[in-house]
């Protein structure tokens, strides 16, 4: 069997030993793995009639190539947000652009399967969020054998508990908020620390949870500055050292206000995030006269080394999905439910994204994580 | 002999290293007892103390911060601000004042030992930016939290092909973004000493671009500065002291070598990262050499001077002479760094 394996949005830690994995794993039982580059953007671009255009999209993966790749973090692969059934004139190859005379998105599936087939690849493993993994979902209706590897830091792919990069991720963040914490207490200041999480919370909220911070603001409840100022204002007064720190993520809102976007949508129409911090932190300066502390983690967040946990699960990811594919099932993700690891049908990310347990875990009265009633719930608790 | 001991201006990894080596040595050597006094010159304006001694100094040198606070509160910025400083001295029968801060705070300190106050200076800065020493208090920790950050953003960069820019403290100096940007290896390296042209930079981003690599690590100091007439930025507001505040610069950079260069460009500001957390060996070792030297020119009644490093040698300084003109990278430094460019 030959295998296609490709990273698709956003880099997060963890997928380089998840590329390794798979291909020791199949190469080990004597098939091929081809890796594909830049993600979906690798086999819109690939012109079956240019043979260079396959030299610079794929790369045979082996042992030997891969041997040391897990040590780092990032894709070998590279990726790209392109999703192919909806490519724009400015991202389209020219080799496509017939008959193009506006900048409509257009569907080029048809392509990928005759790349596919030229490829002669027998299935593919996509390491991607939702996005990546509607069009992995779109090639399995067309009939292409595909086992899928949910990845996001933001931790939002439904069918799963777990994606890779998710753990870095906060491992990441509550360091940089110890550190953070001599600079606020130093200064006797107000710190807004901004976290990535798209239009999901969890990481704001997981964060401040295992960090102690006094207050979380995440996307899926709309917040009252005000509100907020005072809370933080008492949590200064209770703090020995005088301080205050909240969380806020990029997606998060003020009530009745919208989210704080730049930039141009991207092919799955999702825009830049970030600003709320700063506003944020404005508003704050005003309502209470103190100084703040505005820190957005941003890409320090997934850059770099992945920790043990993304390790685990992403080489576990791996081995599952090319045991699936080699024993001849597919339309599957690979998941972790209730602390194991299983696998689901792909159809799960239809649900879009997945969002914080608001209910079980967050106090919207008092903007905070609320974890109480631990007996009996999974690791990430829900 | 008592001692007063305040921090002043921006906390920075060492601080608390300084403080420990000061009361260590002061209590030890000189049987010396001191007095900590709270957030920078405020404590003095508003005499705010807490006790300090051996109890208090123990297990805090690799913390980060400051146990005795910090602020920017001058003392000629208050109505009678000298005068309270030298009350509160005179009702805590403080004999001298060991004052630890960079540029703002100690010009203050300068100013008062000009008046007549017993002071001794501790040089500190992430920005590496004061006369008189080579080195101070904080700079290397900054540099290694910016290179682990160069460090880790090239896997991001790398797997988006993309331009990251990587915004670094330094006010007025490069130092920070040279040391870093050469620890880490970026492909060019933006700072204030040298007015940059944004075009030739995107050269050598696309020159780099086109042969072997498709991305690359700006270092921008938050300082940096155009040349005169290639590009437009916005004013900067002033702080207390009357310093442009400064921050933000990379993302007015960033959109314009995104259209320049057609590479996708995201921005990264390190902020208050570089400020925090537990100081490396080099800050704490020097911080701890800085406040056995503090204690020790106290006792020699070294009145108006600043302890400072000079090669391997702890030695001190006229406090005037040290804030007579800012330490500014040399040129070469810089030319150096750019061997590496593009």
């Amino acid at each position: 069997m030959r295998i296609g394996i490709l990273t698709g949005g956003g880099d997060v830690p963890g997928l380089n030993a998840c590329i390794k994995a798979a291909t020791n794993r199949a190469v080990g039982d004597g098939h091929e793995m081809v890796g594909i580059r830049r993600g979906w953007a690798g086999l819109l671009e690939l012109d079956p009639a240019d043979p260079e255009t396959i030299t610079t999209h794929t790369l045979s993966l082996s042992p030997d190539v891969v041997r040391t790749i897990d040590r780092t973090g990032g894709t070998i692969l590279h990726t790209s947000r392109t999703n192919p059934a909806k490519v724009r004139a400015s991202d389209e190859p020219d080799f496509l652009k017939a008959g193009r005379v506006d900048d409509e998105a257009r569907d080029h599936t048809p392509h990928v399967l005759k790349v596919l087939e030229h490829l002669r690849i027998d299935a593919l493993i996509p390491l991607g969020g939702d996005d990546t993994l509607s069009f992995a979902l779109r090639l399995h209706d067309e009939g292409v054998p595909v086992v899928a590897v949910p990845k996001t830091m933001d931790n939002d792919v439904h069918g799963t508990d777990y994606c890779i990069g998710f753990s870095t991720a906060v491992t990441r963040t509550v360091i940089f908020i110890h550190q953070l914490r001599t600079s606020a207490g130093s200064h006797e200041r107000l710190a807004v620390v901004e976290v990535f999480g798209r239009y999901s919370g969890e990481t704001s909220l997981v964060s401040a949870y295992l960090s102690g911070m006094d207050r979380a603001i995440i996307s899926e409840v709309p917040f009252d500055v005000e509100k907020l100022a005072t809370f933080l204002m008492d949590d200064k007064r209770k703090n020995p050292s005088r301080y205050a720190m909240t969380t806020i993520s990029e997606g998060a809102h003020f009530v009745g206000g919208e989210m704080v976007m730049g930039g141009t949508a991207d092919a799955y129409g999702h825009r830049k995030l970030g600003g709320i911090g700063a506003q944020t932190g404005e508003a704050l300066k005003e309502i209470t006269g103190e100084g703040i502390i505005y820190q957005q983690i941003g890409y320090l967040m997934r850059s770099g080394q992945p920790d043990s946990l993304d390790l685990m699960v992403a080489i576990n990811y791996a081995v599952m999905a090319a045991d699936l594919l080699l024993e001849g099932t597919h339309g599957r993700l690979v998941a972790l439910r209730n602390g194991s690891y299983v696998n689901v049908p792909l159809e799960v990310v239809r649900q879009g994204v997945k969002r914080a347990d608001v209910d079980a875990l967050y106090d919207v009265d008092e903007y905070r994580p609320k974890i109480r009633h631990v007996d009996g719930k999974p690791m990430f608790l829900y | 002999m008592r001692l007063g001991v305040l921090t002043g201006g921006g906390d920075c990894p060492g601080l608390n290293a300084v403080i420990r080596g000061v009361v260590r040595r002061g209590v030890r050597a000189h049987r010396m007892d001191f007095v900590g006094f709270q957030d920078g010159w405020r404590g003095l304006l508003d005499d705010m103390t807490q006790p300090l001694g051996i109890a208090e100094t123990t297990g805090i040198l690799p913390r980060g911060g400051t146990i005795l606070g910090s602020s920017g509160a001058n003392p000629y910025r208050f109505e009678g601000g000298p005068e309270k400083v030298a009350a509160t001295l005179e009702r805590h029968e403080v004999d001298g004042l060991v004052v630890i801060g960079g540029e703002g705070t100690l010009g203050a300190a300068a100013r008062l030992a000009e008046d007549g106050l017993k002071i001794v200076g501790v040089p500190k800065t992430i920005d590496n930016d004061i006369g008189g020493t080579d080195v101070t208090v904080g700079f290397h920790t900054a540099v290694q939290v910016a290179t682990d950050a160069i460090d880790r953003l090239h896997s991001t960069a790398e797997s988006h092909d993309r331009v990251m820019l990587l915004e670094v403290m330094g006010r007025n100096a490069g130092w920070i973004a040279v040391y870093a940007g050469m620890a880490g290896g970026a492909d060019a390296i933006l700072i204030p000493e040298q007015p940059f042209d944004l075009d030739e930079c995107c050269h050598h981003l696309r020159r780099r671009h086109a042969s072997r690599s498709s991305f690359s690590i700006v270092v921008v100091a938050e300082g940096a500065v155009p040349k005169e007439g290639t590009l437009e930025l916005p004013e900067s507001l002033l702080d207390e002291n009357g310093f442009p505040r400064l921050g933000g610069v990379a993302n007015h950079l960033a959109p314009e070598i995104e259209e320049r260069t057609g590479f996708q460009t995201r921005v990264t500001i390190l902020g208050h990262l570089q400020r925090g957390g537990s100081p490396v060996a080099f800050d704490r070792v020097l911080g701890t050499r800085f406040g056995i030297a503090a204690a020790d020119l106290a006792v020699a009644g070294g009145w108006g001077r600043m302890v400072a490093r000079k090669a391997q040698d702890v030695r001190d300084v006229p406090l005037a002479e040290a804030l007579a003109g800012r330490n500014l990278l040399p040129p070469e430094l810089y030319h150096e760094a750019e061997v590496f460019f593009g």
